[in-house]
């Protein structure tokens, strides 16, 4: 098991085609993560999102085949999770205004963003941070996964040019649009006394 | 807590489920970069048909139709086939964007790219004479094609403005002649003066285009007569040289087209 710990994901993926235990090693390294991506992205309950999670790899493991060594497989695995959301919200509306970040996300995503946007970390008083949560539910859908992966998954500007399979210079241009627009609803929920220097 | 991988790759092993072969990938690939150069290319045919009706424009009747640029505009612009390089454009941007790497492009830099492939090849396919070919083509065995070109030369009726068209139907001298024009009425032409294009000469029955002068009732003064179509191959550029010449000679410097 802890050979393939070390193993790069692209040699697990050729060791997938020809034995199918090795895809196990696959699905547990992103399990936990492609988890929370599924939380941060929709309110499902969690038995639903262990649905879409077995959907996500199904789809993975049948078109192993088809993965570009080009691309960073982590890209990959998270462009098929971010289509297979979108989906499941076609067919059944699941992301609703409210979206399941917890604090801790709030804060990472604040902490993350503070520098360009100018707001400060104060938001530990949980009413504050439920407006918080407000301001960032009520960001349009693009921007939204967009500050998700950058801020919460930490993807690079590629990465997400790779996932989203947009340009990366539109990638950049939504990221900035993202966060003045969180700016711009922050103020509306009057976070600015609290949060907004 | 259950371990949702080990339950996955349970359900993989029990539906049998196999990833999808290299050759389903392949064949995925193929048809979108085909789909996409097939756009590229009618995009090409549709650009070089445009060049080709644009080369071939009556743009000289400018002149006539000074009140009216609308009406030029629409006689001189191949809308029909701008539509459709803008459609296949439109096309082969939407496959572009699905190849590997093709979302990495901005919009507006595939749609150039595609506008310029389409205008380089169009530009060949022009040049080899095809563009006349299917320009024919699609007169000959396209009703609705034929109508819409048609339609344009309607431009013709307006004798107040020095166009007039119809068919020679009496040859009354090598002075005159009598025409019936596109709605029906008898006009006499005076072709004392008149210069024939190309190899045109006065037959009972032949469709012509005339520019020249309203006298009166019914009655034009030919400057030049055009035929109606132009005909298939006949050697453009020492065609129209030819004529230029021919009409700096004998006609009035007002009626040449600059």
């Amino acid at each position: 098991m802890n050979d393939y710990k070390n193993m790069p994901d692209e040699q697990l993926v050729q060791l997938s085609l020809n034995n199918q235990d090795y895809f196990y090693y696959l699905m547990k390294r992103y399990e936990i993560k492609l988890l929370r991506y599924i939380k941060r992205l929709t309110t499902v309950s969690p038995e639903e999102a262990k649905d879409i999670i077995q959907e996500i790899f199904i789809k993975v493991y049948r078109n192993l085949n088809g993965f570009n060594p080009k691309l960073k497989f982590s890209s990959w695995i998270y462009r098929i999770a971010h289509n297979e959301i979108i989906n499941q919200y076609r067919k059944t509306k699941l992301c609703s205004s409210i979206i399941s970040l917890n604090i801790e996300d709030e804060s990472n995503l604040i902490d993350a963003i503070n520098d360009s946007i100018e707001i400060d970390g104060a938001y530990e008083n949980l009413e504050t941070a439920e407006r918080v949560r407000k301001a960032i539910a009520k960001l349009p859908d693009k921007y939204r996964e967009i500050l998700v992966l950058r801020y919460l998954e930490d993807k690079s500007y590629e990465e997400i040019s790779d996932i989203l399979r947009k340009p990366p210079g539109t990638v950049a241009t939504q990221i900035n649009r993202a966060k003045a627009s969180f700016k711009k609803i922050a103020w509306r929920h009057q976070l600015d006394k609290e949060i907004i220097k | 807590m259950p371990d949702i991988s080990k339950d996955i790759l349970g359900k993989i092993k029990k539906k049998k489920l196999r990833p999808y072969p290299k050759q389903y990938f392949f064949l995925k690939r193929s048809v979108i970069w085909v789909v996409f150069s097939l756009s590229i290319f009618f995009g090409s045919i549709a650009c070089a048909i445009t060049l080709f009706q644009l080369r071939y424009a009556q743009w000289d009747l400018y002149k006539h139709l000074t009140h009216s640029l609308t009406e030029f505009v629409l006689l001189v612009i191949p809308f029909f086939w701008l539509t459709f390089l803008l459609g296949f454009t439109w096309l082969a941007y939407y496959y572009f964007r699905r190849t590997e790497r093709g979302y990495q492009y901005t919009a507006i830099w595939v749609v150039l790219l595609s506008i310029t492939l389409s205008i380089i090849i169009g530009g060949f396919l022009y040049s080899t004479g095809l563009s006349e070919k299917l320009e024919f083509a699609f007169q000959e065995n396209l009703p609705f094609y034929k109508e819409l070109q048609e339609s344009k030369q309607k431009v013709w009726m307006s004798p107040e403005h020095g166009l007039l068209a119809g068919k020679i139907i009496k040859i009354i001298s090598d002075q005159k002649m009598e025409i019936k024009d596109l709605k029906g009425s008898i006009w006499v032409i005076d072709i004392a003066d008149s210069i024939w294009r190309g190899r045109l000469r006065p037959v009972k029955n032949l469709k012509i285009k005339i520019l020249g002068k309203m006298l009166g009732q019914n009655q034009f003064k030919a400057d030049e007569i055009r035929p109606w179509k132009r005909r298939r191959g006949s050697g453009k550029k020492k065609y129209l040289q030819r004529t230029e010449k021919k009409m700096k000679e004998k006609i009035p410097s007002n009626c040449i087209s600059k």
